[in-house]
């Protein structure tokens, strides 16, 4: 009574007709107490199955199904007409219900209140609508949404607890793509190419790759044989061949080696004519054998030639002696008929001489030759004997001149300028004289201060 | 299909279970309760824990089990559910005044299988989205080229193409009160064609992202389309006005359904809750959030007040209005992309794998799987069902696929149930935890 109570939300314990407590009182906090919340446990039980001509099962019938069909449709229609009243147009405005009439008894009876009266009659009118007038109000304020009706209870099991198991089943690789890599990560190579479905398809080869292999083995080996084969009969006929060969040599050699012998069955020379013979053949031989050689090694030189040509430092690592002997000492010939003494080289210290070259570049007897000298021959060398002829050729003199030209004759040397040429100056010292009564000035003086004044001006 | 593997004990304690359903079971008989046990919690009790070793293991020694030991401990939970509910009104008492039904299985009904029948080729990029025109003499089709084609339903031949969008068609719907078409796409737009033109006529501004999928109320002119922007926008056909902007959810809205009774919206999210949603208001009625994976896809029986919602843990089954959860109907262990469902209580999974699983909406027996081959000159791996959508005649499901085709099934004729038996083998003991 005396004490203020705290406001406190904690929900009054109540308790239903059986005398259980109504835990379900919190579902309901904010709702009507008519909402239907479904919070037993029995509500998620399934019901018998029941026959389909119970009462339960059955649509409510038509009439009550029109009254609320009915009801319905002016509730949305007021709905809707507010919200498009904005669109409507403007009408005259509408009338009003009759007023009311209200018997009124107030609370506070007494001679005093409504003048001893005891009730009062008020006649109640509604206010009439402007239908020009604007929106009273803003409705274009944007405020947060009340608070949500509260959460109906979950009317099942939790779900089930994954396992690891489970878990690892769902498990998604990440995505390493083979063209991007924005973070430039460093990727060990078997898992760049993990997403390949490299390990996953078999891989199919055709038999008829094995039975290629096999015909070309085959006809490898089948060739190689063939060749040895073949090489072989080769051989075999290139060693016949070659003992036949040998064969014929050795009976020519026999027949030679008898000839040689004097044992001849046919023709006889004579003995001396045999050796004249021999010798002959033999001289020739020789001479032939001295030609080929020349010929072939024409080179060769006689000892004593190539040693004549040897330098002296060959002849000294040969250990051959000097083929000079001279008692005197010999000197370099360069060293001799110089110009230096004994004061060349340092020159005492003086850095203004210069003294980088001793003799000069080329001496003078040459740089006169050397100089171009034209000679009265050139234009011969030039033009041939023709040159009068081209000098004299009128083929690059104008047919025609341009009108107004000036016939200048030929210049010798350079360009003469006439003095005065348009008699300027005259002008000027006639304006002079005339124009300067007051001053007068001769013409020489002026142009003498003129002069004189441009050359103090440079 | 994997084999399951069980205990002895469970095998022994199914085939005795298996033999007193098929013999002994007396169901006009009472069964006497246990007292001990806090009756409400019992049922509960019983449900939630595994069968407590020590109790099998006596139970199986005993040769001859009694009844009621079997009947305690075979905890089917919608029995045990019934139990608990009429236990409590009845207050307890021990005697036979509570008349139990019977704890027979319901029976699956018989379907005949589907069978693949014909094969549409013209697309040029996935399939996305399907609706069949109100006469069903045409259906139309979105997809990933950007256009929109007009199949004629009969023969398969293309009628019309219809191009605007710049980005994937995701959702196309035909009004049954105008002759409009809508279409939304990727690119945010959200068109209006008038089919005696074939032009657009009406661009619906608003939504900040994609569009997945759009649906048109049956009773009042208004489009509501769901985004990836978490949000769902009801829009006035006529005046392109937003009417509401339902937001709630966390996550990209994928599907969205309307129907005239309430509630009048529902939307699904890849956050994996399911709202309905108050159109009057515009605001959330319930939230399930039941499922653990996204929800890709909803369908609304169309002649019980149930749906349907696909996720790729379960497709779930609800009541309306206010989303009871009915029961699961698990072994489609894929994506799954697309619900439909019949008259006949056929309902169709589609998933992103290209399979197809038919199940029979009351018990959730799976009657059929198919999956179709993909049309040569596409990978294996392009199958998948982005929609699937029974015709108005309910007799043939077209379906949109990645491998640019549409296929078309209708059901085998020639099968009986005989030839295609019902291999129903629910689960007796219900031990998954949802």
């Amino acid at each position: 009574m005396g004490r203020r109570k705290k406001t406190s939300n904690a929900l009054a314990v109540q308790v239903d007709a059986e005398g259980k407590i109504k835990y379900d009182a919190i579902a309901r906090q904010g709702q009507g107490k008519d909402k239907v919340v479904f919070s037993k446990y029995t509500d998620l039980l399934p019901k018998e199955v029941l026959n389909e001509d119970t009462p339960e099962l059955q649509k409510p019938d038509e009439e009550a199904v029109k009254e609320l069909t009915e009801k319905t449709r002016l509730a949305l229609e007021k709905q809707v007409s507010q919200k498009i009243a904005a669109a409507m147009p403007v009408r005259a405005a509408d009338k009003q219900a009759p007023a009311q009439y209200i018997r009124y008894t107030p609370s506070q009876q007494g001679v005093a209140f409504n003048s001893g009266a005891k009730q009062r009659v008020i006649r109640m009118v509604e206010m009439q609508k402007d239908p020009m007038e604007p929106p009273r109000f803003k409705i274009n304020k944007k405020i947060p949404r009340g608070p949500p009706s509260p959460p109906a209870p979950v009317m099942h099991s939790p779900s089930r607890k994954m396992t690891v198991k489970e878990q690892q089943e769902w498990k998604i690789p990440p995505c390493i793509s083979n063209w991007k890599n924005a973070k430039g990560y460093t990727i060990p190579l078997d898992k760049r190419l993990a997403a390949d479905g490299r390990g996953l398809q078999t891989v199919h080869i055709n038999e008829n790759f094995a039975k290629l292999a096999e015909a070309l083995y085959i006809a490898d080996r089948k060739a190689r044989e063939a060749v040895e084969m073949r090489a072989q009969v080769e051989k075999k006929m290139a060693q016949k061949e070659k003992e036949k060969k040998e064969e014929k040599l050795r009976e020519l050699a026999q027949m030679a080696r008898d000839r040689r012998a004097g044992i001849k069955s046919h023709g006889d020379k004579g003995d001396e004519a045999r050796e004249r013979d021999e010798i002959r053949h033999d001289r020739r031989k020789e001479r032939q054998h001295d030609r080929n050689i020349s010929r072939a090694a024409p080179d060769k030189r006689s000892k004593l030639q190539r040693d004549q040509e040897r330098d002296i430092s060959e002849l000294i690592a040969l250990g051959m002696p000097n083929p000079r002997s001279s008692s005197e000492a010999q000197y370099d010939q360069r060293l001799f008929n110089q110009n230096k003494g004994m004061d060349s080289g340092f020159a005492g210290g003086e850095d203004e001489t210069y003294n980088v070259y001793d003799q000069p570049f080329r001496s003078g007897r040459d740089m006169a030759s050397n100089i171009y000298r034209p000679s009265k021959n050139i234009d011969k060398d030039a033009y041939a004997d023709d040159l009068d002829t081209i000098m004299r050729t009128s083929r690059f003199a104008p047919g025609k001149e341009f009108s107004g030209a000036d016939h200048g004759q030929r210049r010798d040397g350079p360009v003469q300028f006439e003095e005065d040429p348009f008699g300027l100056d005259k002008f000027l010292e006639e304006a002079k004289q005339h124009g300067a009564s007051k001053r007068p000035s001769t013409s020489s003086r002026s142009k003498d201060d003129y002069h004189d004044k441009k050359r103090r001006k440079e | 299909m994997d084999v399951q593997k069980h205990s002895v004990h469970t095998l022994v304690f199914r085939s005795l279970k298996r033999t007193h359903d098929m013999f002994v079971s007396d169901h006009a008989k009472s069964v006497a309760l246990d007292e001990e046990r806090n009756p409400s919690e019992g049922g509960v009790h019983s449900m939630a824990l595994a069968l407590p070793p020590s109790q099998a293991r006596h139970d199986t020694s005993r040769t001859g089990a009694s009844v009621s030991d079997i009947h305690r401990h075979a905890g089917g939970a919608e029995r045990s559910h019934a139990h608990s509910t009429s236990l409590m009104e009845g207050g307890g008492t021990r005697n036979s005044a509570l008349t139990r039904k019977a704890p027979t299985m319901p029976k699956p009904q018989w379907h005949p299988p589907w069978k693949l029948f014909r094969v549409i080729s013209g697309h040029l990029g996935w399939v996305r989205s399907i609706a069949v025109e109100p006469g069903n003499q045409w259906f139309v089709t979105g997809s990933a080229d950007r256009t929109i084609k007009i199949w004629d339903l009969a023969s398969g031949k293309l009628k019309l193409s219809l191009t605007g969008h710049i980005s994937t068609v995701r959702g196309v719907a035909v009004s049954s009160r105008s002759p409009y078409l809508f279409s939304c796409g990727e690119d945010k737009q959200v068109k209006c064609w008038d089919l005696e033109y074939n032009k657009v006529i009406r661009h619906y501004h608003g939504h900040l992202s994609a569009v997945y999928d759009l649906d048109l109320h049956p009773t009042i002119d208004v489009l509501v389309t769901c985004s990836r922007d978490a949000t769902a926008r009801v829009w006035d056909i006529r005046t392109k006005a937003n009417v509401h902007t339902l937001t709630g959810h966390t996550n990209t809205v994928a599907t969205v359904r309307c129907q005239a009774a309430e509630p009048q919206i529902i939307t699904g999210s890849h956050d994996s809750t399911i709202r309905l949603w108050d159109l009057i208001a515009g605001k959330t009625r319930v939230t399930l959030t039941n499922h653990k994976k996204s929800v890709r896809t909803l369908v609304l029986h169309p002649r019980q007040y149930t749906f349907a919602s696909g996720s790729a843990d379960n497709i779930k089954q609800w009541m309306f209005p206010d989303g009871n959860f009915i029961q699961n109907l698990s072994g489609h262990n894929a994506i799954i992309n697309t619900l439909a469902v019949n008259s006949d209580g056929v309902l169709v999974s589609g998933a992103d794998n290209g399979t197809i699983h038919m199940w029979d909406w009351r018990t959730g027996y799976n009657f059929q799987r198919i999956h179709a081959a993909v049309q040569p000159g596409s990978l294996d791996s392009e199958s998948g069902i982005f929609a699937c959508l029974f015709d108005h005649s309910e007799s043939r499901l077209i379906t949109a696929e990645a491998d640019k085709t549409i296929k078309v099934y209708k059901e085998d004729d020639t099968a009986t149930e005989e030839s295609h038996p019902i291999n129903w083998k629910p689960e007796i003991l219900k031990r998954k935890r949802f």
